[in-house]
């Protein structure tokens, strides 16, 4: 017994004697500025770990003489709140939206962190306030009818060649929002309800999906500009349209082939689509994307900076796409009589066209038949 | 045994089974139809009518290449591009070097692969596309070639999910979409793979027989 408690004795005073902990007398030395060479904290260790390692994650910068200067940054402070923003859980996020900036000193907090967290927490509000704001909307003001119903006679409004290539953009868009979505909100809102072994398989076929679809939607986007771009112009009369509420509101709103609202979703798609597209492949082929950026403008700092920039410019137009896109699908489906037949066969009621583009009908009145066979002909030909 | 066991087990024979016998049945039935007697006396061969008949209608002739131009282009990329993906993509290569020949290839880089994958993924959208949209296709398509469309697009789409080739489950997806293709292919359109040479060969001879270029 007395030999057991002698041991255990021994090894109290020397497990005390090589303790971490700084004896309750110690004195903490203010941290030294890293100079050229010297490591944090210097050799003499007159600076604490808990100091030496605040500075590191806070992205404290020593020197190196590789050519890569970013190497002497050993922890990325803004890559390492962007992981933390990646992995938290958005809810949490949400009820304390100063987390980022409470817990770390303001000088250390990269402002396109901030708004990657302000984009993250409040992305999947916005989606949701659209698709609330439809279905309340559609709740109150219900499908719009063709007023008359519908004459029996029909014109061509679309032509194959434009019909092809915007189901082509948007069977592309869907495939590219669902897997962005995925990736985008997986961890905050999948994760939960389906566990995260349930959600690794789903979020690496998404990845895949996304970078392979990714680049068929630059020529997409492309042909999609080339072919709608006539009659999308802006004009006077399109003033007078968004002064009538574009007839929503009651009343007739007069528009030529395309009304405000389409011009309007046409240019939103087309910044969106070389926003998406640029910063897409900035993020497929980084260390190129980073070259072309420093060729132009040798002063922006290192790889990362680029690819948040990508990342952020990615992630708030593709929000800002869907979003109009949720509008757009609405109302050319459930929410107005014969619209979607305009993009499907090629032709619209005589009534229709009356109706929402009066001064294109007048311009097109000649083309008006009974027999819809000859109409989707004429439409597939592009006499639209 | 785990789902993935199961579909490159047992279902994967399954499904090759019903496959090479589905398209043997089909054949041999077509053949079986046989040719009416034709009393004419031949003004040219038929055999060589026949050939000509397979190789020009491969390509655009006549005079309907503008007319038939975005078909021509968009179906050989996408069925180039399936061929090469289904012969020298590396999973393809390697699973029918294990599961069925013994035997492997050069395979596809991962470079070429993906831009291969691309053209074929952009070459079958818009050749559905054209089937729902274009009125003369819409008239002459039904559910058998949407299914078929559908089914083709499914088992290159869990393909292209699974391309990390990290995850049993999305493999197994893979190989599970394949299986049902497989299953349903001999009883379909997608036969045209196989009986295109039977139809044209048999146009090409009739016209080849009265001096008449296919």
């Amino acid at each position: 017994m007395i030999a057991v408690l002698v041991l255990f004795s021994t090894f109290g005073q020397a497990a005390a004697q090589s303790s971490v902990r700084p004896p309750s007398d110690a004195v903490t030395v203010a941290p030294m500025e890293p100079t050229g060479g010297n490591v944090p904290g210097d050799v003499l260790g007159n600076t604490s770990d808990s100091v030496i390692w605040h500075d590191l994650r806070k992205g404290a910068k020593g020197d190196v003489t590789i050519p890569d200067p970013n190497a002497g940054i050993l922890i990325q402070s803004p890559g390492e709140d962007w992981r933390n923003i990646r992995n938290v859980d958005l809810s949490k996020v949400r009820q304390d939206q100063k987390t980022v900036g409470v817990s770390q000193p303001a000088e250390a907090v990269n402002w396109i962190t901030l708004i990657v967290n302000w984009v993250m927490i409040n992305a999947s509000l916005i989606l949701l306030g659209v698709l609330g704001l439809l279905a309340v909307f559609f709740a109150i003001r219900g499908r719009i009818k063709i007023k008359g119903g519908r004459s029996g006679r029909v014109m061509p409004r679309f032509s194959l060649v434009e019909r092809i290539v915007h189901w082509f953009v948007a069977i592309l868009f869907v495939l590219l929002a669902v897997t962005g979505l995925i990736l985008m909100f997986g961890r905050a809102g999948l994760i939960p309800y389906i566990g995260a072994d349930t959600f690794g398989p789903i979020a690496s076929a998404a990845m895949q999906g996304h970078n392979l679809f990714g680049p068929l939607f630059i020529p997409a986007i492309l042909a999609l500009f080339l072919v709608f771009l006539r009659n999308n112009f802006f004009r006077l009369i399109d003033l007078i349209w968004i002064f009538k509420g574009g007839g929503l509101l009651g009343g007739h709103a007069s528009s030529g082939r395309y009304n405000f609202g389409e011009k309007s979703w046409f240019w939103w798609a087309t910044l969106c689509g070389i926003l998406l597209c640029g910063s897409g492949v900035a993020m497929l082929f980084p260390d190129q994307a980073i070259a072309i950026v420093q060729h132009f403008y040798p002063d922006v700092p290192g790889g990362r900076f680029v690819l948040q920039w990508a990342n952020l410019v990615h992630a708030v137009f593709a929000i800002g796409f869907i979003a109009f896109a949720f509008g757009h699908v609405y109302l050319g489906t459930i929410g107005m009589e014969g619209a979607l037949e305009g993009m499907t066969r090629g032709v619209v009621d005589e009534n229709w066209a009356k109706e929402h583009h009066d001064i294109w009908y007048k311009e097109h009145q000649a083309t008006v038949v009974t027999d819809g066979v000859k109409a989707e002909i004429e439409a597939a030909a592009g006499h639209v | 045994m785990t789902f993935l066991e199961f579909t490159e087990g047992p279902l994967w024979y399954i499904a090759l089974a019903v496959f090479l016998a589905g398209v043997v049945w089909r054949f041999v039935g077509i053949l079986m139809l046989g040719k009416p007697t034709d009393r004419s006396v031949a003004r040219h061969s038929s055999a060589s009518g026949a050939i000509k008949a397979i190789l020009l209608h491969s390509v655009p002739h006549g005079g309907n290449l503008p007319r038939t131009i975005y078909h021509f282009v968009v179906g050989y990329a996408f069925h180039l591009g399936l061929f090469a993906l289904l012969l020298f993509a590396a999973p393809h290569v390697e699973f029918i070097e294990e599961r069925l020949l013994g035997v492997s290839w050069t395979s596809m880089p991962r470079w070429a692969f993906i831009i291969v994958a691309e053209v074929t993924f952009a070459g079958l959208i818009l050749l559905w596309i054209r089937r729902a949209t274009d009125p003369v296709m819409r008239k002459i398509s039904d559910w058998d070639d949407h299914i078929g469309t559908w089914l083709l697009f499914l088992a290159m789409l869990t393909g292209c999910f699974a391309l990390q080739a990290s995850n049993d489950v999305l493999r197994a997806i893979h190989m599970l979409s394949v299986e049902v293709l497989m299953i349903y292919f001999p009883f379909s359109r997608l036969m045209h793979a196989f009986t295109f040479v039977l139809s044209r060969s048999y146009t090409g001879a009739t016209y080849g027989r009265r001096g008449v270029t296919p």
